[in-house]
């Protein structure tokens, strides 16, 4: 039973993630290759806070806060920058954020880890517990969920999909673009800071093995596999991409074999995030849009 | 004292040859196509461990003719992702492209880990002895870094500036639209640059394992000195790759007096942000285009 429940806590995690990723990607057109910075980030941050012995109420706010904060920051530079040159450097910001991580010691611990990170008391440990933390992890992508789709079904969304589509227009318009550029950023951050902190409370251990480019290209796919600029699309996403990765796990693979199943998932990532890309950019679910013949990739 | 700063200085030339090798592929692929192709990467990884696969048995081929093979096979990797991946692509934007090719990247790197696992290869040659030349040590294969980066960006200045091909290309790259309808033969433009790229990433990484060892992630941390080094040339032109990949690896080497080793990886890191913030075309580059 125990691993049903942990199948559903990490799609609900992911799919706080990819739902983030999509404010920004899907619905700004800021390509952010970096997002897996602000969910260690949170990580780190709550984890820190509550292996100190402060409530995860608060350490998950904080974690919140501080992936938010470094987000906004990160913006002023990385603003001044378009299309794949901000994807680059998000990229780079993010693999800045890992190597931080594995040599800053004295907070870290480095490669070791932080290993015990408490869950919240009422959840408890062990495998007895993971209802109760799958619940919780509901709780919260659904609290996100609804606040994402307020927040998209505002003129803020429909501002931001007209800076994609053409920056003069939107300034024509008087949209501040910098401003609401720089206000999606900050959330998108903030809510993948929510989904990394509550992600270091359930497995109890992180490491900067876990914020790598692997990470941002899983997410990645969860957004593009199910349509990008679309509410639902990277809810399918997460679900298509984790039920399948997490599952695989607990097929009976003969132990000999089981040293080829990760390369050969990562190489079915690759492939489809390429098939995607090259037959149907805009995914599963397509965005909806009045004028077709302005559908672009 | 000075001796040590000499030793310095003479790694970052090995480094930076190799970089400057790495990173011609990489702006010429931006110079002609316009995007950043996120796989080239991945070039290097294969070229080592394809020459890896023919060093060992069944092949058990001498170093020297197991590049051979290696080599036909990395430029046939790379011309293939053009013809299946890159061609077909080549009216989609240009973030479309530098997706599918972190996807491309990923299987790639996947593969490796498929067919030689993740943990560190070498090929376990005798642990090269270094030679002294006035109180610096250069080894066998550092020395070949150095002669081949000559070697290979002297034939690429020939090809580039003294054949029709090299003018094509040139020409190419200023104006894709306009040297097609002047009767450029796209076709053989693109084969040159694929396989130029395969090569030169081929024979750096192949050089890098020899020093060093292989792990399937050599190809990214590589790409990140290469794109480093693109950028600081100006991206798109390949006398500037040359220079920016001395830079980085003479900056890397020398940055060793001031800042812990662990942090060498950031002076890349922080080429790439601080050339995109205030620089964007590049500081060694005079003008745009594959020159």
């Amino acid at each position: 039973m125990g691993y049903i429940f942990h199948i559903i806590i990490t799609t609900l995690i992911y799919i706080i993630f990819a739902v983030s990723l999509d404010l920004e990607l899907g619905f700004a057109g800021l390509y952010n290759f970096g997002q897996v910075a602000f969910f260690g980030i949170g990580a780190y941050t709550s984890a820190l806070m509550s292996l100190a012995g402060i409530p995860i109420g608060i350490t998950m706010a904080c974690g919140m806060l501080t992936a938010g904060l470094a987000g906004f920051l990160l913006s002023f530079p990385a603003l001044r920058l378009t299309g794949d040159y901000f994807g680059v450097a998000t990229l780079v910001f993010a693999e800045m954020v890992r190597v931080f991580f594995v040599n800053e010691e004295w907070l870290t611990r480095g490669p070791m880890g932080l290993p015990g990170i408490p869950r919240p008391i009422w959840i408890g440990e062990g495998i007895g517990s993971l209802p109760r933390f799958a619940v919780f992890a509901g709780i919260i992508a659904l609290a996100t969920l609804f606040f994402v789709r307020r927040l998209i079904s505002s003129p803020f969304s429909r501002a931001l999909k007209v800076i994609r589509e053409d920056e003069y227009v939107a300034q024509a318009f008087g949209k501040n673009v910098f401003s609401l550029k720089l206000r999606t950023i900050t959330i998108g951050s903030a809510l993948a800071g929510l989904a990394g902190s509550l992600w270091a409370h359930y497995v109890t251990f992180i490491s900067p093995s876990d914020f790598t480019l692997n990470e941002t290209i899983l997410v990645l796919l969860c957004v593009v596999l199910g349509g990008k600029g679309t509410s639902w699309g990277p809810v399918l996403g997460a679900l298509i991409v984790m039920l399948t990765s997490e599952s695989v796990r607990f097929l009976p693979i003969p132990a000999e074999m089981g040293r080829i199943v990760a390369p050969l998932q990562g190489m079915a990532y690759g492939c489809v995030l390429m098939i995607i890309m090259m037959k149907r950019p805009q995914g599963i679910i397509p965005e909806h849009r009045i004028r077709r013949e302005n559908a672009q990739a | 004292m000075v001796g040590y700063y000499l030793q310095l200085l003479l790694d970052g030339v090995i480094a930076g040859s190799i970089y400057a090798m790495f990173a011609v592929g990489l702006t010429m692929v931006y110079g002609v196509f316009g995007f950043i192709n996120f796989a080239h990467g991945e070039l290097i990884a294969w070229g080592a461990y394809l020459t890896l696969l023919f060093f060992h048995p069944p092949f058990s081929l001498p170093i020297g003719i197991a590049v051979i093979p290696a080599l036909a096979l990395t430029a046939v990797i790379g011309l293939g992702q053009d013809k299946y991946i890159f061609n077909p692509l080549r009216r989609s934007s240009r973030i479309t492209l530098l997706i599918t090719s972190i996807g491309l990247s990923y299987l790639l790197r996947n593969g490796i880990r498929l067919v030689w696992g993740s943990d560190l290869l070498s090929f376990g040659l005798e642990p090269a002895r270094g030679m002294c030349v006035g109180g610096l040590s250069i080894t066998l294969v550092q020395s070949l870094m150095i002669f081949s980066a000559v070697i290979f960006f002297g034939l690429l200045y020939f090809l580039l500036k003294r054949t029709l091909l090299g003018k094509s290309l040139r020409a190419v790259s200023d104006n894709m639209e306009l040297a097609g309808i002047m009767g450029i033969n796209m076709k053989r433009v693109r084969f040159t640059v694929w396989a130029l790229a395969s090569v030169f990433a081929g024979v750096g990484g192949i050089l890098i394992a020899l020093d060093t060892n292989l792990e399937p992630t050599m190809g990214l941390t590589n790409l990140i000195k290469a794109f480093a080094a693109v950028l600081l040339g100006g991206a798109g032109n390949v006398w500037g790759a040359l220079l920016g990949g001395l830079f980085i690896g003479m900056a890397e080497n020398l940055s060793m007096i001031f800042i812990a080793p662990e942090y060498k990886e950031f002076i890349s890191f922080l080429a790439i942000v601080l050339v995109l913030l205030f620089r964007p075309k590049g500081i060694f580059a005079i003008t745009g285009g594959v020159r």
